[in-house]
């Protein structure tokens, strides 16, 4: 019999415990209450000299549980000689995961990366089974356990060579939780997990830079038995600072010369504290002056840095003054702001605030990027067919005269979108015009109270925004007049919102490659409350978004990052992405999206007519390069890094650990605890019969009180 | 105890045993069952109207009350008698009663001081049936409390409150009771004393011929348990003093001979004692029925006080 924590076995000296106690008991006499000793003569005691102990049988059950005891502590177990099939020495299980991110392009850090996983792979016995993976976003098998094992044991030093001199860091940003979950699963998810019992581990060779990101292990339970070996590479400069783009102030047009904000993140260790940021031409040409930035270790600074006089120019900015130059370039795609116009077909003055235009021209959007003007035309006229093309929506509420709607149609045909909300019945003539139905009427209809908005449909873009049961609600819009039409008089018209009489509220009409949108209701105060309402300018956002493209400023990405491709003006077609070097990738029809943007620069995304130019840049993340701190890993639920330990305290840990494996399956402490509890039962119920058995013979009965 | 218990015309009639008795929880049940006991075995004994001290109508004798002259009864003897009323007694009785440690002990499933309470209880519950004033002064090693002799309603009641009180107390001192009560009670009266009398009795006899000497009638009962005169222990062990915690290794086999002439030359010194002082003196047993002590209590009142009036019939 073996134990796995002999010391306890100390405990069994208790027993000397009960042997003193059933000493001393001889000494001890029975006590008797009596009224008053005054007459009683004290009698001499007598030392009765026993040699042998009173109640041996308790004594020996007393004995008995606490040996019992203290060899079901010292936990027990029987050692069995090693199976035939069992290995006879351990066999590991080991995972390699190199860091492939964008900061191991530090000078020097990937020969040693490389070095290092070699020199661990080499180090693995003939019968260990080994897989080498790359993480950076995501993890991948660069040496599967398949190619290990099937790789003859010689010949699995020169594979791990050459599949890592075939590889090199890319410029994504590293995830390190995900890798080490990925890692542990791989080691986790065969039926290996019996076989290896507790000789797995994952070795990572990475710069455990702070910028990594571990939180994904935090919902992660990390299995006991794998083990988690560090290997840091150094860098071999100190000195690293970042460049990011930083998002335009809101209140970038006020400044007094167009600028671009850039980020400077100094890391932590750096020696260096001043740094230049400049603009860069095609060939690394520096294009205007660098402007000069003080940023201590471990802080950030926002600088702007002027723009340059040729938006064309204004491609690249470069910090210069750091030891590390894989995040000194941060690409930029200037905003230029675009300018747009609505037709308005009305016959009301600017200011009348009765009237829907006075709504429309201030919830028409003026931001940086894009400035909508409004060009009121008479209902009557026509219009040059240059201004017609030029503006991307018309809006039109009072009756146009034929021409002009002849006119419109014909744009509408061509794609234009027009919306039509007319403030009397009278504009029935114009509504039949533009749809070409002329038996169309149009009745005035006024309720009692007032109407409201009933059914409306979310998932048409218009009601988009508001979709969120936050913002969904319509009903302190008030509504005093619209007009009443059939939406079965309009053949293919979509009824995106409806007044809770029934009555459809909002249509939509395509005609031909355009549409029609038709307001049955007005948003000047003498037919509603919508212009006052906190619904109205998103809904001229989303229709002018639906008309002309998105209205907000071009986003910047990361490298690996999905682009989302811009199909605004509905296309639907293949479309192409260049990428900076040049190679044009095409991308099936439907796709909504580029994923595959895994170096910094800009992009050309093509799709139909509309080309976007968007710029990819290094994670911020990988500029934070200074070491990751000493129990980062530990916060976040995985083992701490351990150092390599020696083979002798190794085959030492890995005894130990069989032996309380076979102990835990075999459990004989359960039996010993119940063996105690028996002879305990046992001894209770023959002290009960011994002390029983001893009080009968008292006499006679002393009552004290 | 006196032999007269054997002589006793109770003898016939149906004792309670003192265990069944002290099993009942109330102190005023037991009182009563003992007196009414008493009084079923007394009708049909030849002793009849023992009493203490009993009037119904005393003749008018100038300077009397005219207030309480009884006119029936001058209407139809033609004699003036003066109504005795309930509450008025010529007798007073002080019941001092021993509530030490040493009291709590017991060999028979009761101890003495449950024993001397009912027979304390007893007393009274009988003299408050003729209508006489019963007072109680309870004592250890001092006195602990004292109520006056009273007869009126409720009286009885407090004054069983008092006997139920369990021992107290460290020792016990037989004169300072003694002494204080020869200081409250100024009119001369009974005084009955219960106790084991277990203590050091150098002064007793002094202030028991204070007591005689204020006038008062003495009666001491020495209670005591059956097993303090017989030791009748037979393993040897630490004997444990009640009121001293003072342990002392004893072997009863060997020490019954040196204790029992012991215990019994005290008892003959507290007996000796009252004699010479004309008191009278009962040892009781706790084993002995309580109608026993009781009815010796009446008996000796009968001798003492020849001259006395004993009423012919009692009143229940």
């Amino acid at each position: 019999m073996n134990f796995l924590a002999p010391f306890f076995l100390v405990g069994a000296l208790a027993v000397i415990g009960p042997v003193i106690f059933h000493l001393v008991r001889r000494s001890t006499r029975e006590r008797t209450i009596f009224s008053s000793v005054m007459f009683l003569p004290p009698t001499r005691s007598r030392l009765t000299h026993r040699s042998r102990l009173e109640h041996w049988l308790l004594l020996l059950l007393r004995c008995v549980a606490l040996g019992l005891l203290a060899i079901g502590f010292a936990r027990p177990f029987w050692r069995k000689a090693p199976a035939a099939g069992e290995p006879a020495s351990a066999v590991r299980r080991l995972v390699v995961l190199v860091d492939v991110s964008a900061s191991m392009r530090r000078a020097g850090l990937w020969d040693e990366a490389k070095s290092r996983a070699e020199a661990i792979l080499r180090a693995a016995g003939p019968g260990d089974e080994a897989a080498l993976y790359l993480f950076s976003r995501q993890a991948r098998p660069l040496i599967s356990f398949e190619e290990w094992k099937a790789a003859p044991a010689g010949e699995r030093g020169a594979l791990v060579a050459t599949r890592l001199a075939a590889s090199a860091p890319g410029w994504l940003d590293d995830r390190l939780g995900d890798a080490l979950i990925t890692a542990a699963e791989a080691l986790a998810d065969t039926d290996a997990e019996k076989k290896f019992g507790g000789a797995r581990q994952i070795f990572l060779v990475s710069d455990l830079k702070a910028g990594s990101r571990l939180d994904s292990l935090q919902a992660y339970e990390w299995p006991k038995t794998i083990a988690l070996q560090v290997e840091a590479l150094p860098a071999r400069h100190p000195t690293n600072a970042g460049l990011q783009l930083v998002a335009e102030a809101a209140d970038a047009d006020r400044l007094a010369a167009p600028a671009i904000r850039v980020r400077v993140r100094n890391a932590a260790t750096s020696t260096r504290e001043q740094f230049r940021v400049g603009w860069a031409g095609p060939a690394g040409a520096a294009l205007g002056a660098p402007i000069d930035v003080y940023v201590p270790p471990g802080q950030s600074r926002v600088v702007a840095v002027p723009a340059l006089g040729n938006p064309a120019d204004m491609r690249e900015l470069v910090l210069s003054g750091d030891d590390e130059d894989f995040d000194n370039t941060v690409f930029v795609v200037p905003t230029q702001k675009q300018h747009w116009s609505v037709l308005y077909f009305g016959t009301e003055a600017a200011d009348d605030s009765r009237r829907p235009r006075f709504f429309l021209e201030r919830a028409l959007p003026d931001n940086p990027h894009l400035a909508v003007r409004l060009v009121a035309c008479a209902p009557a006229a026509l219009i040059p067919p240059a201004q017609l093309q030029e503006a991307k929506l018309a809006f039109v509420t009072d009756p146009l005269g034929a021409a002009t709607a002849a006119q419109l149609r014909g744009a509408m045909l061509a794609g234009q979108t027009v919306c039509f909300a007319p403030t009397g019945a009278a504009a029935d003539g114009t509504l039949g015009a533009l749809l070409n139905l002329p038996g169309l009427t149009l009745v005035d209809a006024q309720p009692a109270d007032y109407a409201m908005f009933g059914e409306i449909d979310f998932q048409h873009p218009l009601f988009a925004p508001f979709a969120d049961p936050h913002y969904s609600d319509f009903t302190k819009i008030h509504i005093w007049k619209y007009r009443r039409l059939s939406a079965a008089t309009i053949p293919g018209a979509r009824v995106l919102a409806r007044f809770d009489g029934g009555d459809p509220a909002v249509m939509e009409v395509r005609v031909g490659q355009g549409r029609l949108l038709l307001l049955l209701t007005g948003w000047n105060p003498d037919d509603s409350q919508l212009a006052v309402s906190s619904k109205f300018v998103p809904m001229v956002s989303a229709l002018l978004e639906q008309a002309g493209g998105s209205t907000d400023a071009p986003a910047q990405f990361a490298v690996g990052e999905a682009i989302p491709l811009d199909r605004s003006g509905g296309e639907e077609g293949p479309a192409t992405v260049r990428e900076p070097d040049g190679t044009t990738i095409g991308l099936p029809a439907g796709a909504t999206g580029f994923t595959g943007a895994l170096q910094p620069g800009i992009y050309l995304m093509t799709s139909g007519t509309r080309s976007t130019r968007v710029a990819v840049n290094v994670a911020a993340s990988e500029s934070r390069t200074e070491p990751l701190a000493a129990d980062e890993l530990e916060r976040y639920g995985a083992p701490g890094p351990q150092a390599p330990a020696d083979p002798a305290a190794n085959a030492r840990r890995q005894a130990l650990l069989q032996d309380s494996e076979v102990e835990s399956r075999q459990k004989l402490w359960r039996w010993l605890l119940g063996a105690t509890l028996g002879v305990l039962l046992l001894e209770s119920a023959l002290a009960g019969w011994t002390t029983r058995g001893r009080g009968a013979t008292v006499t006679p009965r002393s009552t004290p009180t | 105890m006196s032999d007269l218990a054997h002589r006793s015309p109770l003898q016939s009639a149906a004792l309670i045993d003192p265990r069944a008795l002290l099993s009942v929880r109330s102190l005023e049940l037991r009182a009563r069952l003992v007196v009414e006991g008493f009084w079923k075995g007394l009708h049909r004994s030849p002793y009849h109207g023992f009493s203490v001290e009993f009037t119904e109508y005393r003749q008018y004798s100038p300077g009397d009350d005219p207030r309480y002259l009884d006119w029936r009864v001058y209407a139809r003897s033609d004699r003036y008698f003066i109504k005795k009323f309930e509450d008025e007694t010529n007798l007073r009785c002080h019941l001092l009663v021993d509530q030490s440690r040493s009291m709590s002990f017991g060999s028979a499933g009761y101890t003495k001081g449950q024993y001397a309470a009912t027979l304390a209880a007893t007393l009274a519950y009988f003299l408050h049936l003729q209508g006489d004033a019963t007072g109680l002064l309870t004592f250890d090693e001092a006195v602990r409390e004292y109520l006056p002799a009273r007869h009126r309603a409720g009286h009885l009641r407090q004054l069983m409150l008092a006997l139920e009180k369990p021992a107290g107390g460290r020792s016990t001192d037989l004169t300072e009771p003694v002494g204080r009560l020869t200081t409250l009670v100024r009119k001369r009266g009974l005084v009955a004393y219960l106790s084991d009398f277990l203590a050091p009795i150098e002064r007793l006899e002094t202030s028991l011929l204070a007591l005689t000497a204020c006038g008062h009638e003495v009666t001491v009962f020495q209670v005591l348990d059956p097993a303090e005169l017989t030791l009748p222990f037979d393993q040897a062990a630490m004997f444990e003093d009640l009121e001293s915690a003072e342990r002392v290794y004893i072997d009863p086999a060997a020490a019954r001979a040196d204790y029992v002439p012991k215990i019994e030359a005290h008892c003959a010194a507290v007996r000796a004692s009252c004699q010479k002082l004309g008191i009278g003196y009962h040892r009781i047993s706790t084993a002995q029925p309580l109608e026993l002590a009781l009815f010796e209590f009446l008996q000796e009142r009968r001798r003492r006080g020849p001259g006395r009036p004993v009423a012919g019939k009692g009143r229940r």
